[in-house]
């Protein structure tokens, strides 16, 4: 499977480049290739235990998973290591392990079940009991980890997977704009409140102002991409990573790719994640069941999105943020969570349904307003599942 | 297992179009993410490229290390001046969030003020020192903080295993490295190493990374060691003696030397009150650091009278067995030149006489021999081309040193009461000489007459180990004929022969040769004339068997004992220089004995 595929591309790009780790941090050559391999171990463990559990086990699981979650949102503030004024990181015996990967993936398996729920009840439009939780969780996730974490990558990455969510579930157009527009405020607010943020912001807006302070990361990022060329400089060669680009390992390690193996790897990276997320949507469009299909979905939407915040980041499309580049990064808590949505994901796809689907009616309030029209388009345009 | 229910299969339905836009919006932003891939990593790559290598290639000076400094010690040779690396702590406060915490760290590993830590810490400026001279112990505990926005940077520092042995010919290395006063200034350049060359790809540290093939590296050169002609055991005596000897005198301050007067190699060398050149930035009286015995020119005083005697000799105006008549007074441009009050009085008086006694009319006498009988234009040129070209008066000796003098002699054509002021040097007043000039001019004379450039460097040691021998320097090999030499070798020793007890040596030493000769200096006031109460002692001298084999030089500057100064007060410092020559160094006795 691809995500294989890519957690080899990781520990490839963190092996070649853990000798100039080591020595800023005084470890053994090995010692991150070592502890990434664990990490990988880890997330292959956790994948086949999520792709052998019946979907079904998500929804009875949703609850101690949301406690978890929140308890963990409080030990990081109470107990983590803060880094550049974000509490991020717990250390559970020589692990660090990072909350908001936890939080994320509690978010998206509430969220598949109470816009389930919801759609079963066909309480889709229904203000009091739909968008109010929505908006109450939106407020608890924005505190949580965007005030008290201060994590603004995270945040955003859990606001795209309810945004999705909410999307694909059926929820009115209007509605969501409404809340679209409430998002945009609370982080035009919440980039305000922070310094670091709005330099960091600036210097987006501005890399070149600032190359040796706030935009060092920014124009450390470019030049390592940029100095990649068409071929890369190979698997051993490249500078960057000893020292002069900060996260070499983690937030940047699409850039250290991006110097070893040139615009062809690059764009042989992007396409391996393209193509994983065409799987996922197939997934997507052939669940079995709406739930599955929320699952998937918030899956699908934090993979892409992670995806998406880094490379852009990287090559100075997005402003800089606290993000991992799923399956490649290192760090543990990211490969053990993203292996484990893949497992879900897997299992998911074991029950597919391959017949031809569009002509079924529908009896779901989304489905309500399907018309000959569309229809008939949908004829010039075949489902892509049932070219199976 | 799952109810598998149609209504949850996607239609084309306002959800499949919601995936759909979904979709095709990540495949678009894929799209562009590949359009500025292919804009940063081919189009703009060779910019980038350069940016990178601008930051990553760094050009350095490899700093050489300095070369040591070694001497003798009996038949060994051990190093005086060492290096050690220390460290410099420093900040650069820009990325120090918490001066204090780190303040309490730091003073918790190297003690001092924590509250100027943290003051320099909040400074304004991206660079600032913190601590120097911190060893390696230290260095360790302050990396293992791993504190960001501090630093240690390497910083050699000389070190003296003898203390402060022979500070002052040695000088010292100052903080920009740069050799101060004594040797370290004179051999700056040898001593100093070529620096080497490193450009190199490195890590943001700046370490080079070792699997780069387009790193340049010339090596740096390390610096020739020098290996001196002092030895440590004379010198650490000579010290110790000079010391005894002004305290004795009740003088605060002086010189001393041992010389080879066969090769113009200087054994011992050095001053008092000296210096610890270990915290040379600890001197407030920038003075100490100039070695007197090479710096300080003087009057000499009667020890001049060695040299008047062996120019006479040496023009044949007179020789050993002449016998004159002295006047005791000689009136010379309205001035009278007269003895001590020991002298005698008035009488028929022999060459030996005039040293022995010290005769200043004397001396005079022997000048205007050299004029014929009066102190005219030839006397006074004849004298002026000994003082000058034999014996290399009134010029630098060339001596490995900072700072050293040139001393005075008066022109012999133009002035003012010529015949005065050449009477005057005749027993070494009016003229000026540093006790380095005296000795190896009397080397000269006692050595068969060849005058040897004094030196303080045997040998210079490249970093390949070539030794570069720096023989013995001939400026002059017909100072005096070797008759005359051995002439005065024998006037020398008669004069300590008839005087030892004056000089504090109870008894002589049988098979030893010792010669020597007093001088107790009149001090010059500034505004003219002299002093009436205030005098320099100064003795020279020689020790040896068949021929002399150390020349010693001492000046004890204004003793404040009774007697002269230069018999009561340099005198016994000779002695003691001369026995302990004998009984702890070793000297070759006469044949026959």
């Amino acid at each position: 499977m691809l995500g294989i595929g890519l957690l080899a591309v990781g520990l490839v790009v963190v092996y070649a480049i853990s000798p100039g780790l080591s020595i800023q941090k005084s470890v053994g050559e090995n010692y991150f290739v070592g502890k990434q391999a664990i990490a990988i171990g880890l997330g292959v463990a956790a994948f086949l235990v999520t792709a052998h559990l019946p979907v079904t086990w998500w929804r009875r699981l949703e609850k101690p998973l949301l406690l978890t979650a929140g308890v963990s949102a409080i030990a990081v503030r109470l107990f983590g290591t803060e880094i550049n004024g974000a509490y991020r990181w717990i250390q559970v015996g020589g692990l660090s392990f990072q909350a908001a990967e936890l939080i994320k993936f509690a978010l998206l398996v509430w969220l598949a079940g109470f816009l389930t729920d919801r759609i079963r009840l066909q309480q889709v439009n229904n203000y009091q009991l739909t968008f109010k939780p929505l908006l109450y969780a939106l407020l608890a996730i924005a505190f949580v980890v965007g005030v008290v974490q201060s994590d603004l990558g995270s945040t955003g990455v859990m606001l795209a997977v309810m945004a999705a969510m909410i999307l694909i579930a059926g929820l009115p157009l209007k509605r969501i704009m409404l809340i679209g527009g409430l998002v945009v405020f609370a982080v035009i607010i919440l980039i305000s409140s922070s310094s670091y943020r709005r330099s960091r912001l600036s210097v987006y807006l501005n890399p070149s102002q600032d190359c040796q302070d706030a935009g060092y990361q920014a124009c450390q990022a470019l030049i390592t991409v940029g100095s990649g060329g068409l071929f890369g400089m190979g698997l051993g060669r490249g500078v960057q990573a000893y020292g002069y680009l900060p996260e070499a390992a983690n937030d940047s390690i699409f850039a250290i790719f991006a110097e070893k193996f040139g615009f062809i790897g690059t764009t042989l990276l992007i396409g391996a994640f393209g193509a994983l997320f065409a799987r996922l949507k197939r997934i997507i469009e052939r669940a079995p069941d709406m739930y599955s299909r929320l699952l998937a979905t918030g899956i699908l939407a934090w993979l892409s999105t992670q995806t998406i915040i880094n490379v852009g980041a990287m090559i100075g499309l997005l402003p800089l943020k606290g993000i991992t580049l799923p399956f490649i990064s290192y760090g543990g808590t990211s490969i053990i969570f993203v292996c484990a949505a893949i497992g879900v994901v897997f299992q998911i796809s074991r029950y597919t349904t391959y017949g031809s689907i569009a002509s079924e009616t529908t009896r779901t309030s989304y489905a309500n307003d399907n018309t000959n029209r569309r229809r008939l388009r949908g004829a010039y345009h075949p489902n892509p599942g049932s070219r199976r | 297992m799952l109810d598998n229910n149609s209504s949850h299969q996607l239609s084309y339905s306002p959800v499949q179009r919601r995936i759909t836009v979904w979709y095709a919006a990540l495949i678009f932003v894929s799209l562009v993410f590949v359009v500025r891939l292919f804009y940063l990593q081919v189009i703009r790559h060779d910019y980038y490229a350069k940016a990178a290598l601008s930051g990553q290639l760094k050009e350095y000076e490899l700093e050489p290390e300095r070369g040591l400094i070694m001497a003798h010690a009996g038949e060994d040779t051990l190093p005086i001046v060492l290096n050690e690396i220390k460290y410099t702590l420093f900040a650069d406060p820009k990325f120090i969030t918490e001066p204090e915490k780190v303040a309490g760290e730091l003073q918790g590993i190297i003690g001092g003020d924590k509250s100027f830590y943290e003051s320099q810490m909040r400074q304004d400026s991206r660079y600032a020192i913190l601590a120097k001279k911190l060893n390696d112990d230290q260095k360790q505990k302050i990396e293992a903080l791993k504190e960001k926005g501090i630093g240690l940077r390497e910083q050699p520092y000389r070190t003296y295993p003898q203390g402060g042995l022979a500070a002052q010919v040695l000088g010292f290395v100052n903080d920009e490295g740069v050799g101060s006063y004594g040797i370290e200034e004179a051999l700056h350049e040898e001593l100093k190493g070529k620096p080497g060359q490193l450009k190199a790809i490195t890590d943001a540290a700046g370490v080079p990374l070792v699997s780069n093939d387009d790193n340049i590296i010339k090596p740096a050169e390390k610096g020739k060691k020098v290996l001196m002609t002092l030895d440590v055991s004379i010198q650490k005596q000579l010290e110790d003696i000079l010391k005894t000897g002004l305290e004795n005198a009740k003088s605060t301050s002086g010189s001393a030397l041992i010389m080879d007067p066969n090769t113009g190699a200087i054994k011992a060398m050095a001053n008092f009150p000296s210096y610890n050149p270990a915290e040379f930035f600890k001197v407030e009286d920038a003075g100490l650091f100039t070695n007197a015995a090479v710096s300080a020119p003087l009057e000499v005083g009667s020890i001049m009278k060695v040299l008047t005697t062996a120019a006479a000799l040496n023009q044949g105006v007179v020789n050993r067995n002449t016998s004159y008549y002295d006047p005791s007074r000689f009136s010379i441009d309205g001035y009278d030149i007269t003895n001590i009050e020991e002298d005698g009085g008035a009488g028929t008086r022999s060459v030996a006489d005039i040293l022995q006694l010290s005769l200043n009319t004397g001396a005079t006498w022997l000048l205007m021999q050299m004029g014929g009988g009066e102190i005219n234009d030839k006397a006074r040129q004849a004298w002026y081309d000994y003082m000058k070209n034999h014996y290399r008066l009134g010029q630098r000796t060339g001596i490995e040193q900072g700072y050293e003098a040139d001393g005075l002699i008066p022109d012999p054509k133009e002035g003012f009461g010529l015949n005065l002021q050449y009477a005057n040097t005749s027993f070494g007043q009016g003229m000026s000489a540093t006790i380095t000039q005296m000795a190896a001019a009397l080397s000269s004379v006692v050595n068969g007459g060849i005058y040897y450039q004094p030196r303080l460097v045997e040998s210079l040691i490249d970093s390949n180990g070539q030794t570069q021998e720096m023989s013995p320097k001939v400026l002059n090999d017909k100072v005096v004929t070797p008759e005359v030499s051995q002439t005065m070798v024998e006037l020398m020793e008669y004069v300590v022969e008839k005087n030892h007890r004056t000089y504090g040596l109870s008894s002589l030493r049988p098979g030893y040769a010792i010669g020597g000769k007093t001088g107790t200096a009149e001090i010059s006031k500034p505004e003219g004339g002299y002093y009436e109460d205030r005098f320099n002692g100064t003795f020279m001298g020689f020790v040896g068997g068949d021929k002399p084999q150390y020349v010693i030089a001492v000046r004890v500057n204004e003793p404040k004992i009774p007697g002269y100064a230069g018999s009561k007060a340099a005198g016994p410092i000779f002695s003691n220089l001369a026995t302990m020559l004998i009984d702890n160094v070793g000297v070759t006795p006469k044949t026959g004995n």
